[in-house]
């Protein structure tokens, strides 16, 4: 049992840093390092995106588009207006669908050398972080460089629409838990919803009786009121929750042990989703 | 933040679809002339240029301004794209932003 838990959560969080088993003694730590990190990946959008991003309520810095956690940001257009002050630069980022303004501070040398090779007119990349102020969406820029190569233009919309397609396939396959999508950002992470749960919902879980009841719990298991609770689901609660008699559930969530999707969470009787750290 | 004015990505056979309206093109150029110039487009249209050009030209540029009929525009941006330019994505990035993908550029 004890196995299949860190085999799970290795397995299916994504790949890259994971904490070792000493530091794993608890339940939260694979899951906020997992949110932590899906916040961090850099999503490219058009500025007509961005303008139909929807503020998430409960965090007034975070903004949701195609059902992702949005923050860091990349865009490629034109830099218009710009102005120089004593701490920082801005400019209008245009880039065809719209503008939007950048703030780029000026701390260090680097900082002011990078922003002095920008001229008004120029095509740039922007790399920054989408805030809202006073209800205004603004970036503030951590990383500019001129395009050189003008099919990267071409490239970056062809990304947007990539990217999009990806995530809206993602939020039809997985309405519960679309917030915690992970980005098609490397190989591993594909991967994972190959292997992962997502098979789960494609619909050859439907003839076998014990397959519907591993398909039950797995879909309460991915509740989101179920994911939010850091110490798991008890099965006894999947019992009366689901009406199906406590040994079938042990049963069945045993079975869904071995197979990765779920692991004890603080003690052999919670559990939790693999798929959602 | 404003999007209520975009430049739709058009070919030369999208830009027929936007006269009147506010679009952008790469084409490549043919022979700068008196007040512009005159291009061929990412699907082999000829489509002419008017407004301030930059100088000198390279092989590829790209306008955003008013389209002024099917095969005209009325260039308010002109940018050298360089010598060389991928013209067939392009061209095929115009048809999904006009497609399916529309709602994410205008």
């Amino acid at each position: 049992m004890y196995g299949g838990e860190f085999d799970g959560a290795a397995a299916f969080s994504g790949g890259g840093f994971m904490p070792s088993q000493a530091t794993q003694t608890t339940d939260p730590f694979p899951s906020a390092l997992s949110k932590h990190r899906d916040k961090q990946t850099l999503i490219p959008l058009t500025v007509k995106q961005i303008n139909k991003a929807l503020l998430s309520n409960d965090d007034k810095v975070n903004f949701l588009i195609d059902g992702v956690d949005v923050n860091n940001v990349k865009l490629v257009g034109m830099v218009l207006n710009k102005a120089e002050r004593v701490t920082d630069v801005s400019f209008v980022l245009y880039d065809g669908t719209g503008r939007i303004d950048c703030n780029r501070w000026v701390h260090e040398a680097v900082d002011t050398k990078e922003m002095e090779a920008i001229l008004e007119g120029m095509y740039v990349r922007v790399h920054g972080q989408l805030k809202g102020f006073q209800g205004k969406k603004q970036l503030v820029v951590f990383g500019i460089k001129p395009v050189t190569d003008f099919d990267e233009i071409t490239h970056h919309f062809v990304e947007c629409i990539y990217v999009h397609s990806y995530n809206t396939k993602l939020m039809k396959q997985q309405p519960s838990s679309s917030n915690q999508t992970h980005m098609p950002g490397s190989a591993v992470t594909t991967q994972t919803y190959q292997t992962a749960p997502s098979n789960q919902f494609t619909g050859q879980y439907v003839a076998n009786g014990l397959q519907g009841i591993e398909k039950m719990v797995l879909d309460y298991l991915h509740l989101p009121a179920s994911i939010a609770r850091d110490s798991g689901v008890h099965q006894e609660e999947l019992a009366t929750q689901l009406g199906i008699p406590l040994d079938k559930i042990q049963a069945t969530l045993n079975c869904l042990v071995d197979e990765g999707l779920v692991y004890n969470s603080v003690d052999d009787f919670h559990f939790k989703s693999a798929a959602n750290g | 933040m404003d999007t209520s004015n975009p430049a739709v990505l058009v070919n030369g056979d999208l830009l027929r679809s936007y006269v009147g309206r506010r679009v952008r093109t790469v084409v490549q150029v043919v022979r700068p002339d008196a007040g512009g110039l005159t291009g061929r487009s990412t699907d082999e249209k000829q489509i002419v240029v008017k407004g301030q050009m930059p100088a000198p030209l390279t092989t590829f540029v790209e306008v955003i301004g008013v389209a002024d009929s099917a095969q005209s525009i009325h260039a308010e941006i002109v940018t050298n794209f360089g010598d060389t330019f991928d013209t067939s994505n392009f061209n095929q990035l115009c048809q999904l932003a006009n497609g399916d993908f529309r709602h994410l550029f205008i």
